[in-house]
């Protein structure tokens, strides 16, 4: 049930088009996550949808209701801004409860509501805080609650957790998401995090120069990316560029002579294509047992993990392992590498610079 | 912070001195018993601060140069308020124009200006009434509301007030809670500054006050042409007093480094 519709929505200022042609349905409840490098068009995408940016083209529609030329005071959704945007002359609990005021929301309601909130980002007993007293997570949640206070229809946040470090973002992820679950308020998240999108979201809208490139569920956009960008900027990967060859009845790609085996759908002959494997896809063996020799360039230890990058006749190949408890090839032995031809994805055409 | 070497510190207390020295002194000579400007050696005495509270002339242009430039100051932040806010917000056409215009009469001489306004006035038959000498100075003091207003809203994250915007604030109730709260202190910062720039104004009053609105500092020039005794020591020691005051009580509110400088 289409409940947010975006229809060929369009930006431009002046000789610039920051969004193209943007047709977007969510469902009512549904997480979505705009993704996209700096100057993809998401934040415009994410300011026209709060009414906060006017589009040049095309048609918002909320509930069955069009929306496209709604002054922002009047369309009731929720913000979260980067910068969290709250009002630093006002308490957190008055801060929270600026919304409800102007909803002229009677002061008892106003009250339960507002502390209703704050239980719910757990900052209750920072009522009476002003933000400059806060530290960055308690910043963030405090404009969480200022938004969702007023049960909004849908919640809109923007880049939510690029101010946080590290730890707190991973903390904050799944804190975004429990509140998500538990209020079911449709959200629409803008981030450049990759992993952030795909932890969290529903699906994932990747926007590359403005316009949409794929919308997918995190799973399916990460193991079948549409095209080259798509598939370097979600995860890492290693691309493969060649040309597509039959050998009796298996199909393979020659990359730079070697052979390598890949499920295809129809592909003449003789086209151009790029190979992409995930790191994490490919198993390092003794050498001469796998599909291609290599000899280990690096190895970084990321705790959970280690990852490689293993010198091959067709170039660097990166690799990561599960940390199983052993200590695994040292810098400079020579290794195989396997895989299962099933996780070798063709993208079509040459890759693009990545 | 870093520590200042011999040289540096030398040098800072020397431009200290050189600026603070001649206020300390007519401070000094303000308290003489005497009856010249001479430093106080034989005993500390008030009667020059009492001469100046029964002058009638010095009390009215006291008063007259309070109102004119509480009056003036106020109304420059009424027409500086909009204008900065056109010119740090919107893109049009003669925005920088207005902006130059605003701003030109810190470039002319205080002395041209006078001496224009009263060619005008004399053209425009206007001579002399307390509304036209309000209308110069609001002239004058506008700039330095300006300044600090841009400087002000430039400091802003916008993103505040559409914050407000999405909550339900239509736009003038987010300027009244949201914008105009968060640079308050450059408002008043600007209202301060003109309001001292009007207040020790000299210049340019010669030319436009009438013997009907005779201000402070023109009474306190025209005193000085017949007479110095240690009364105009007593009446500056008075205006070092207010101004003093007025930046104390400002620095106290939000902080003056904030304010001038621009710091949030």
């Amino acid at each position: 049930m289409a409940f947010l519709t975006l229809k060929g929505v369009s930006k431009e200022f002046g000789m610039f088009t920051a969004v193209r042609d943007v047709s977007l349905t969510i469902d009512k409840g549904e997480f979505v996550s705009l993704l996209g490098p700096s100057g993809c068009g998401k934040t415009t995408t994410l300011q026209m949808i709060a009414g906060l940016v006017e589009p040049t083209e095309g048609r918002i529609s909320l509930d069955g209701r069009d929306i496209t030329r709604e002054k922002p005071n009047r369309r009731g959704l929720g913000v979260v801004f980067q910068s969290y945007a709250l009002f630093p002359h006002m308490t957190v609990a008055q801060n929270v409860a600026f919304g409800l005021e102007m909803r002229r929301v009677p002061q008892a309601e106003r009250t339960d509501r507002v502390r209703e909130a704050l239980v719910l980002v757990q900052l209750s007993s920072f009522a009476d805080r002003y933000p400059r007293q806060l530290s960055g997570g308690q910043r963030q949640r405090v404009a969480i609650a200022r938004a969702l206070v007023i049960a909004p229809p849908v919640l809109l946040l923007d880049e939510p957790l690029s101010n946080l470090d590290a730890k707190l973002r991973e903390e904050m992820q799944f804190e975004l998401r429990r509140i998500q679950r538990k209020v079911g308020t449709t959200t629409i998240m803008v981030t450049h995090d990759q992993a952030e999108a795909l932890s969290i979201s529903d699906r994932v809208v990747v926007m590359e120069g403005g316009r949409m490139t794929q919308v997918d569920a995190p799973y399916r956009l990460y193991e079948q990316p549409s095209n080259a960008f798509i598939s370097s900027f979600v995860g890492k990967t290693n691309l493969l560029a060649g040309t597509w060859r039959r050998n009796g009845t298996t199909n393979a790609a020659d990359i730079g002579g070697a052979l390598l085996e890949a499920s295809a759908p129809e592909i003449a002959a003789g086209t151009p294509v790029t190979l992409s494997i995930r790191p994490e896809k490919i198993l390092l063996c003794d050498a001469g047992a796998g599909r291609l020799e290599g000899r280990v360039a690096s190895r970084f230890f990321l705790g959970s993990q280690w990852l490689f990058t293993v010198e091959t006749p067709i170039g660097i190949m990166t690799v990561s392992t599960p940390n199983l408890g052993v200590e695994p090839a040292a810098e400079g032995s020579p290794v195989g590498l396997d895989w299962s031809p099933d996780n070798m994805r063709i993208i079509a055409g040459t890759a693009a610079a990545a | 912070m870093q520590k200042n070497g011999t040289i540096a510190l030398t040098f800072h207390v020397l431009v200290l001195a050189f600026v603070l020295a001649p206020l300390v002194i007519i401070c000094l000579v303000a308290f003489t018993p005497e009856n010249t400007l001479s430093l106080p050696t034989t005993g500390l005495s008030l009667r020059w601060f009492k001469a100046v509270f029964a002058h009638p002339d010095f009390m009215a242009s006291f008063w007259n140069s309070i109102w004119l430039a509480a009056l003036s100051a106020t109304l420059a932040v009424a027409f500086a308020l909009p204008a900065g806010l056109a010119i740090s917000r919107y893109s049009f056409p003669g925005r920088d124009f207005l902006n130059a215009l605003f701003l030109s009469p810190l470039i002319i001489p205080h002395l041209v200006l006078g001496v224009a306004f009263l060619r005008l006035f004399a053209l425009l038959g206007a001579t002399g009434s307390f509304a036209w000498l309000v209308a110069t100075h609001i002239i004058i003091v506008t700039p330095y509301v300006l300044r600090l207003v841009l400087a002000a809203l430039s400091g802003l994250d916008r993103s505040a007030e559409q914050a407000a915007r999405t909550l339900g604030a239509g736009e003038w109730t987010a300027f009244r809670r949201i914008t105009a709260p968060m640079i308050l202190p450059g408002i008043t910062g600007g209202w301060l500054l003109a309001f001292i720039n009007s207040f020790d104004e000299l210049t340019m009053s010669i030319f436009v006050t009438s013997p009907a609105t005779v201000t402070l500092p023109v009474r306190m020039y025209m005193y000085a042409t017949e007479s110095i005794d240690p009364m105009m020591a007593a009446v500056s020691a008075l205006m070092i007093a207010i101004t003093a005051a007025a930046m104390l009580v400002l620095d106290r509110a939000f902080g003056l480094d904030r304010i001038l400088v621009g710091q949030r």
